[in-house]
């Protein structure tokens, strides 16, 4: 890095400080958010008792009572706590007139402050990073417990576990619990901790919303979990209407979840894309810009506009259920395609929302780990933004059989079918860079293994799906559960704990236990291959989704994944074990245990508050490592010419 | 030594959590007791002459004083009260190979059945049921109470059991005693034979619970509008 | 540069000393690593290919196929599978490669050996692109091939009253309802049954439509699938070719009995088809 220059500091007037750094958010933390979110809670619930004439009833005989109801306690629940974690603080400020003085803007970014900060509306990006890490396993190992369970229940279904209702809660559960999961995998901890540090900045574009989008995620998780207790969600995750209309006060709960999460990923997308766009160091043009960034940018970019249609798809069936509207009615004149292509038009980015950051944290630490740098980057590039593009062209695959547009089934396969290309460049990045290098073989680098070897299996039978003849037989079979599962877990899951396991030295100041880490992984792994090597089978048998009891041709094919979904949960779990344990007893990591050239390893561990005491100018190309290739043609000083093997 | 303790406390804990959940879930049973049927000598029928067995069921338009309701499926949140339910089980066991005869009461209100396919008798010993006495093979589309239908359970190795009851509703100027019931409910009979041994599924078949199509609610359901049958 | 053969060498190229490009493919192929990744792709290969006929076989358990549809649906699957073997083998083999063919080092601390900065290879990218396009261009014109002749076969998106045909093909009214199925057949008086029958070799054509929530017809071993919309009706065709009994399951969630939402086809001849029509009531009034 180039010698600092000193700028010439400028007085700039500054607001008065009043009272004590912070002010009145010193008084907010979690637990004030969640008083006041249940006081609040209650509050709306009892004037709704009130409200509601009693023994009211809608259009269609149900009683309106216990969906305005559950409606009021969620609304009171989220904008009580958000209220109380400290969020209508900055606002409120503003409008007094009282803007943030330079000690209450540290205040707020958790100086000083110890463990407390990461109960707090502090706005600190590596704190937001850890929030987002802990959020992120608890909502796994919920959709993780939801997971054993449905097994259970197929392993056994004789035995008559759950009662179908029941065993629809539990499906609608863990599939929108585990996306809610995987969305925020790699773009909650690593987006929001490392990706500033990596493009050498102080902190996001917009810290105070950064925290909001956390608490947004904290406040909406509960409402799932209520509407579990409410009559659950018993309409696969993606709730098709008019079913949805059927369901218990439940749905409510998923409705609210979905619309106070949609806020929080709009925001998050927003913030990483401005950090990204405007906050990149000085020298960082985008061909030196890591790989990594790149992804989370793209992530971000589909999230933003593929969100909204899922938050109005929500809104508008939540209008249906409250104020009885038609939109998705058909009896009323409504439409239950207009639902369909709303959601899948949020369905089908959302899930390369998920793919994406694993895959870019993976070409992330592959020339890391194998001292060489990114292969044909260029064609990792193309490929993340070839992936953007088209993720909105393809979401009506879905919908191949619903009749919907038949003469649309073509241009869908084709746009399906081609966007397998971008996706293979990224593969083709990855290969060529763990071709010819020494493989330093930690954990992080075997688990990439892991994601290769389950995207392509993903990839191919992806291939079987996109095509509308074949399609006729796999969808709405297992075979499509099977696939998603090998690509949103097996390439996106495992992905993401390559990812932390790479980034826990700088996250959390300890080594990831290679040991535990990598018995629990490759345990995880084996029964994972299981698992769903056996729901292929199972679906290619014709064993449809989301039944519980099924015919004895399935038995075989069901057993074997129930033994293979036990497995992946005790690898689970000692990855859990892993984590945990590492992160205050593992070996202490220095600030840069990987030798990495990236600017996000060359801070020290625990990183400062401002993360770089004086900026970086960054001055080179990213993955300068390895032994000059004697075979590159002579080279321009800022492009990367080929060279022959 | 400590990584081996956090990580047998952790899969400890796991293990346990989701074994609790399950073993809390069968504990607390989903179904209501199974309802026996009660000999009743040997019937001629088609197929030869056959032991006999009689079930009685009532249908109740919602619960009262008298007639408790059947357990509340959700922890929480908005009870089925005011629902219709049948009346004491709805998890059915009848022998294999015998002629059994179901008589229904049916105490509730109704309307126009949405596919006329259900206003019909199907599976039944001659094609009819007996209504009041008289027999009919279908009754009237727009006065439908509820139906009993029992279909297919997707296991291959059983015979394919298809029996359709439509249940007509009661009039709606008949006299209610202080519990809020008709003090005369419609009386159906079916008789039907049952195959090999078998597990089936029945549910009604007429919107008669709430939400969209009125089909939710009770109707969706087990233990109040819908049930296992099971031939043994 | 002397040549080696793959288990002649008692070390694996290192990283850095490896040998300069040659553009002529007899000696590129003499290259340890060159045939090493050659033989591997094509064992992997060999050990994925029984894959193709498993699939078929685990599909057709209980009958399948019964149709031309599912016919054209499992060469699809058959040819699909054989196709994608190459890459996939071949990216497994680079996998299998990378971490057998050089050094590996698995200290605590970074290695000090660095790998050759090869930061891209212009012949592997194209021939990468090249084939990877080829092959997706070749599952896309196969399968636009497909549908068009599948929605032919089974008049996917034309009215009953507009097909061709020199048999009049038996429609049949397909009505999901949570949660039975009940069958239509508007040519034989309107006779309504809970089982669908068939008759075998002659065109069926149908109507499906709900009462309610969505569902989705699926004659699992005829390879038909349609959703089952309410409000609107959807259409679908095909001809079995094969007697016996078949399933009908409903692939679209739809309440607390969705899994129990099942039938059987049964496809009979000619001859007891129409007995069998009689027995419901319906003469052939069409």
């Amino acid at each position: 890095m180039s010698s600092a220059t000193v700028v010439q500091q400028h007085s700039v007037p500054q607001p008065a400080q009043h009272g004590k750094p912070g002010g009145m958010i010193r008084h907010f933390n979690v637990v004030t958010a969640v008083i006041l979110g249940l006081v609040l809670a209650t509050i709306f619930g009892f004037l709704a008792n009130r409200l509601v004439p009693s023994g009211a009833t809608g259009a269609t005989f149900a009683p309106v009572l216990p969906d305005v109801g559950f409606l009021a306690i969620l609304i009171g629940w989220v904008l009580g706590f958000m209220i109380g974690i400290g969020a209508f603080i900055g606002p409120f400020r503003w409008l007094m007139g009282r803007d943030l003085t330079h000690a209450d803007a540290e205040y707020l970014a958790g100086k000083d402050m110890g463990v407390g900060r990461y109960f707090r509306y502090t706005t600190d990006h590596k704190v937001v990073g850890i929030q987002y890490l802990v959020g992120f396993m608890v909502i796994i190992g919920l959709g993780g417990l939801l997971a054993m369970l449905i097994r259970t229940e197929l392993g056994v279904t004789w035995a008559g576990v759950f009662s179908p209702d029941s065993y629809n809660t539990l499906i609608g559960t863990h599939g929108i619990a585990m996306i809610i999961a995987m969305i925020i995998a790699i773009s909650g901890p690593v987006g929001n901790f490392i990706v500033p540090i990596m493009i050498g900045a102080r902190d996001m574009a917009f810290p105070r919303l950064n925290a909001l989008s956390f608490w947004l995620l904290a406040a909406a998780v509960p409402c799932l979990v209520a509407s579990m207790f409410a009559g659950g969600i018993r309409d696969g995750w993606s709730v098709y209407q008019p079913l949805a209309s059927q369901s218990p006060p439940g749905m409510i709960g998923y409705q609210i979840t979905i619309i106070v999460f949609a806020i929080s990923t709009g925001i998050a997308s927003v913030n990483l894309m401005t950090t990204i766009l405007r906050m990149r160091a000085k020298g960082m043009t985008w061909a030196r810009t890591p790989v990594l960034v790149y992804g989370i940018f793209g992530a971000a970019l589909m999230g933003l506009y593929a969100f909204p249609f899922y938050q109005y798809s929500q809104i508008l069936a939540l209008s249906d259920r409250i104020f009885g509207t038609s939109f998705f009615n058909p009896v009323e004149g409504g439409s239950v395609w207009l639902y369909e292509n709303l959601f899948w038009l949020l369905g089908h980015p959302e899930v390369y929302v998920i793919l994406l950051p694993s895959i870019a944290v993976c070409l992330e630490l592959i020339p890391v780990f194998m001292r060489k740098p990114l292969f044909a980057m260029g064609f990792a590039i193309a490929g993340v933004v070839g992936v953007v593009i088209m993720s909105g062209l393809v979401w009506a695959h879905h919908m191949y059989m619903t009749g919907w547009a038949p003469f649309a089934n073509y241009p869908f396969m084709l746009s399906t079918e081609m966007i397998s290309i971008p996706v293979g460049f990224l593969v083709l990045v990855a290969i060529g860079t763990l071709w010819r290098g020494t493989a330093w073989t930690r954990l992080p680098l075997m688990a990439v293994y892991a994601v290769i070897f389950n995207k392509m299996i993903g990839g191919v039978t992806g291939i079987y799906l996109s095509d509308v003849p074949a399609d006729q037989f796999f969808h709405g079979s297992m075979f499509v559960v099977a696939h998603f599962h090998y690509m949103l877990m097996g390439a996106g899951l495992f992905g993401a704990m390559a990812g932390i396991a790479f980034y826990f030295p700088k996250m959390t100041g300890h080594i990831l236990d290679e040991r535990m880490g990598s018995i629990g992984l490759w345990t995880a792994f084996a029964g994972f291959q299981l698992t769903f090597g056996s729901m292929f089978v199972a679906g290619l048998q014709g064993q449809p989704r989301r039944v519980l009891q099924f015919d004895n041709l399935f038995n075989i094919s069901n057993w074997l994944s129930t033994i293979g979904a036990y497995t992946i949960g005790i690898g689970m779990l000692i990855f859990l074990a892993a984590i945990i344990f590492s992160w205050r007893n593992g070996k202490v990591a220095s600030g840069n245990p990987w030798a990495s050239k990236s600017l996000e390893w060359q801070t020290p561990t625990p990183v400062p508050l401002e993360n770089f005491t004086v900026l970086p100018v960054v001055t080179e190309r990213p993955y300068d490592y390895g032994v000059p290739d004697p075979y590159a043609t002579a080279q321009k000083t800022s492009s990367d010419k080929a060279g022959v093997q | 030594m400590k990584r081996l303790l956090v990580t047998v406390l952790t899969l400890v804990l796991g293990v346990g959590l989701v074994a609790g959940v399950a073993a809390w879930q069968i504990v607390r049973g989903e179904e209501p007791p199974p309802l026996e049927v009660k000999a009743a000598g040997t019937l001629d029928t088609p197929q030869g002459e056959l032991p006999h067995y009689e079930l009685e069921m009532t249908v109740y338009p919602n619960s009262s004083p008298a007639v408790a309701p059947p357990k509340e499926p959700r922890l929480l949140a908005a009870s089925l009260s005011g629902q219709p339910f049948y009346h004491p089980s709805t998890s059915i066991r009848v022998p294999a190979n015998s002629a059994v005869t179901i008589h229904f009461r049916q105490y509730d209100g109704g309307g126009q059945i949405y596919n006329p396919f259900f206003a019909k008798v199907h599976g039944s010993i001659d094609g009819t049921m007996t209504v009041n006495g008289k027999k009919v093979t279908e009754i009237d589309q727009a006065s439908v109470g509820h139906t009993f239908t029992v279909h297919q359970y997707p296991e291959s190795g059983q015979p394919n059991l298809f029996l359709s009851v439509p249940l007509p509703m009661v009039p709606s100027n008949v006299k209610t005693d202080s519990n809020g019931y008709p003090v005369t409910p419609q009386e159906i009979s079916v008789t039907f034979i049952t195959g090999e041994a078998g597990t089936y599924v029945w549910n009604c078949e007429f919107p008669c619970g709430d939400l969209y199509q009125e089909f939710g609610g009770a109707m969706q359901t087990r233990g109040w509008m819908a049930g296992t049958f099971e031939v043994v | 540069m002397a040549h080696q053969t793959l288990f002649d060498s008692d070390e694996p190229e290192a990283p850095t000393n490896r040998p300069a490009a040659t553009g002529r493919i007899r000696e590129w192929v003499s290259r340890p690593y060159a045939r090493a990744i050659l033989i591997l792709t094509v064992v992997i290969g060999f050990v994925l290919l029984p894959l193709a006929w498993l699939i078929l076989a685990a599909m057709n358990q209980t009958g399948a196929p019964a149709s031309p549809i599912m016919e054209e649906i499992e060469k699809t699957v058959f040819w699909f599978t054989i196709v994608s073997i190459p890459m996939t083998a071949f990216v497994f083999a680079v996998l299998v490669y990378s971490l057998l063919g050089w050094k590996r080092i698995s200290s605590d601390d970074p290695p000090m050996q660095e790998s050759p900065a090869i930061r891209t290879n212009r012949t592997g990218t194209i021939m990468w692109t090249v084939v990877s396009s080829v092959l997706a261009f070749f599952l896309v014109v196969w399968g636009m091939i497909e549908l068009a002749a599948i929605t032919a076969n089974s008049y996917g998106t034309i009215p009953a009253d507009q097909q061709p045909g020199d048999e009049q093909p038996l429609i049949v009214n397909v009505t999901g309802q949570q949660w039975v199925w009940t069958f239509e057949y508007p040519g034989y008086d309107g006779a309504t049954t809970p089982v669908l029958y068939l008759e075998k070799d002659r065109p069926v054509y149908f109507n499906v439509t709900s009462k309610d929530v969505i569902h989705n017809f699926w004659a699992v071993e005829l390879g038909v699938k349609i959703d089952a919309n309410p409000g609107a009706a959807t259409q679908t065709g095909v001809t079995p070719t094969k007697a016996g009994v078949f399933n009908v399951r409903c692939a679209e969630l739809c309440g607390l009995h969705h899994a129990y939402m099942e039938t059987t086809i049964e496809v009979l001849p000619k001859e007891v088809f129409a007995a069998a029509m009689r027995e419901m009531g319906g003469g052939k009034t069409s």
